[in-house]
């Protein structure tokens, strides 16, 4: 039996494994890039401290944004770079403050990022396998796929972002989508009395000086009559009931990952959507973790993708019997344009949770 | 010293006369010791029960940290110091007063926000409109953000604001706001309007017990008499401790 202190030296050699260079950004960051990232939604979970010239600060909560906005401001982006790490994150848990040990791998500027894919998914089986889990459950997701299925859906284009902005987030989707297929079951609303822009912009600029408001600072008087306007134009646009349904339908494939492609590959053909680059892509990674553990499931779901919408190809989580999720990962090159990159960068990485991985092998 | 239990009584307006009358109609005459500005109080009845007057909010955290073992504070109080109230305060019962919602108000001249799926869309593009994200300005930053992640609202920062949160859109300091109120009147005469779905939660006034405090089976039996003196509940609350 090798105890706890052995298997994470393992582990440790696994984020310093030849060609990753380890990195260990501090653990007190700035908590402004997690804010402008992801909001109040990621903001809550953060330990945050308020230095005294008012600038707010949290503790290290993962590590995937410190390492990319290091390597974006040493003017690295393109490079191909692989970073290995391995320390304590801390989040604000609903019973208070908890500290966990992560480890992870971040491939950036790669060649090949389906390649790249291969290796996170490589890392976060040997990560595993260290803890002697040879099991566990893989759950895949699309992003790509979804974007490629919504950019063949017939709709009218301002739906399309509105849309896009749901996926992850199967409660706000399911409810977008009852709302358009209601609207759509209405009669389409008389007109409204059509009114100059200029007038209306006016009015509002002119409401906005009597209740105290300063029509410069936050939404100008312009911006409120554009989406006036907009949002007539919205509720006047339907999206077709048969594209609904498509969508519905998309969303809820899921099992295994060969049969969940397959379907979607069928719908793809009734369609006549052109979705091979991103089926190709899965089916490979499909293939991959199958040789990686020829016992684990792998299972595919349509609607499964982090809250964070610079996640773009493929992502995956892999879980422990217990349902614990013991790694997470995939690609997400949109971050690092958000971090300030002027080229395009392929990115893939994952993170395991070390203190799961130790207890799901004991149990 | 005692070792007997504590309740904790808003220390001032409204909310301490009302509580203090509905506990006097019940049979607890309530004195506030010494003066008006003391912050302990006694009653008659029960002399191993000691009363503190306390600011609403610090009841609620109390409450919720144990510190003190029953109290009269807003049910809104609750919901924001904890995640999940359920687990650290049981509710004795609602006092009748107090009522009010919090609510979601955006500056009345907003004419195409009507929803809160409005503010949803208003949130996605105002960071690249603005360059900077769109502010709601709230005391209650738990329940902001809890509701808000319920809705798919992700793209805004919450300004704390304590106290004449109202005035915020006007000032600049936020673009909408999340706050009580009972008539609305104070957010019209700001120039703000409640969403047609913006009700968050509907408050009121609540005697609550703590589950977190220490309850010995001498302290469980105290907190029996005390409610049989006030005959509100069927005896037995302690069971549900």
């Amino acid at each position: 039996m090798i105890n706890t202190f052995e298997r994470r030296t393992a582990l440790a050699h696994l984020v310093e494994a030849e060609g990753v260079a380890r990195v260990n950004p501090p653990m007190l960051l700035e908590a402004g890039q997690y804010f402008e990232l992801a909001g109040e939604e990621f903001g809550r979970s953060l330990l945050m401290s308020l230095a005294n010239d008012g600038i707010e600060y949290c503790l290290r909560p993962e590590f995937t944004v410190p390492i990319v906005a290091q390597y974006v401001a040493q003017g690295l982006a393109g490079s191909p770079v692989a970073y290995g790490y391995m320390g304590p994150v801390f989040r604000q848990g609903t019973e208070g403050p908890v500290e966990y040990v992560q480890a992870g791998v971040e491939l950036l500027g790669q060649l090949d990022p389906e390649q790249a894919l291969d290796e996170v998914l490589t890392f976060a089986r040997r990560a595993l396998g260290a803890y002697r889990i040879t099991t566990p459950k893989v759950r895949l997701g699309g992003v790509e796929l979804f974007e490629a299925v919504l950019a063949h859906a017939e709709m009218p284009d301002v739906w399309r972002p509105r849309i896009r902005a749901r996926f992850g987030h199967p409660e706000a989707m399911t409810r977008l989508l009852d709302r358009l297929a209601e609207s759509y079951a209405d009669k389409p609303e008389a007109a409204a009395e059509p009114i100059d822009k200029a007038e209306l912009t006016e009015y509002v600029a002119d409401r906005m000086i009597a209740a105290g408001f300063n029509p410069a600072e936050g939404r100008h008087p312009e911006e409120v009559a554009e989406r006036y306007y907009e949002k007539q134009a919205l509720a006047a646009a339907h999206v077709p009931l048969p594209t609904i349904d498509l969508l519905r339908l998309y969303l809820s494939i899921e099992g295994r990952a060969s049969t969940a492609l397959d379907e979607i590959e069928a719908l793809a053909s009734v369609y006549k959507f052109d979705l091979s680059a991103p089926l190709v892509a899965l089916r490979h990674h499909n293939a991959t973790l199958k040789a990686l553990a020829p016992q684990s499931t792998v299972t595919f779901d349509a609607s499964f993708s982090p809250r964070l919408e610079y996640y773009t190809g493929i992502v995956f989580e892999m879980l422990g019997q217990s349902g614990a999720v013991l790694a997470t990962g995939g690609q997400y090159d949109r971050l690092l344009q958000r971090l300030g990159a002027t080229v395009p960068v392929t990115a893939a990485g994952c993170a395991v949770w070390v203190e799961r991985l130790e207890q799901e092998m004991q149990s | 010293m005692s070792n007997g239990l504590t309740l904790a009584i808003p220390s001032k307006g409204r909310l301490e006369e009302q509580s203090r009358e509905i506990f006097a109609a019940a049979g607890l005459v309530i004195e506030r010791a010494s003066n008006s500005r003391s912050y302990f109080g006694t009653a008659a009845r029960l002399p191993d029960l000691s009363i503190r007057f306390m600011p609403a909010g610090d009841i609620a955290r109390e409450l919720i940290r144990g510190g003190i073992d029953l109290g009269v504070t807003g049910q809104d109080l609750i919901e924001e110091s904890s995640e999940d109230s359920e687990v650290s305060v049981l509710t004795v019962r609602s006092l009748g007063f107090g009522q009010a919602d919090v609510v979601i108000a955006v500056p009345d001249p907003w004419i195409d926000v009507t929803q809160i799926v409005d503010l949803a869309d208003v949130a996605a593009d105002f960071r690249s409109r603005h360059g900077r994200w769109l502010r709601v300005a709230t005391k209650y930053i738990n329940l902001t953000r809890r509701h808000f992640a319920q809705h798919g609202i992700i793209e805004y920062r919450v300004v704390e604001s304590n106290g004449a949160t109202e005035a915020a859109p006007a000032t600049g300091s936020a673009d909408f706001i999340v706050d009580i109120t009972s008539s609305g009147s104070t957010l019209t005469a700001n120039g703000l309007r409640v969403l047609e779905d913006g009700v968050i939660m509907k408050s009121e006034a609540k005697l609550f017990v703590s589950r977190t405090a220490e309850w010995t089976p001498m302290r469980k039996a105290q907190l029996e008499a005390l409610m049989s003196v006030l005959n509100w509940v069927p005896p037995g609350i302690t069971t549900r401790l």
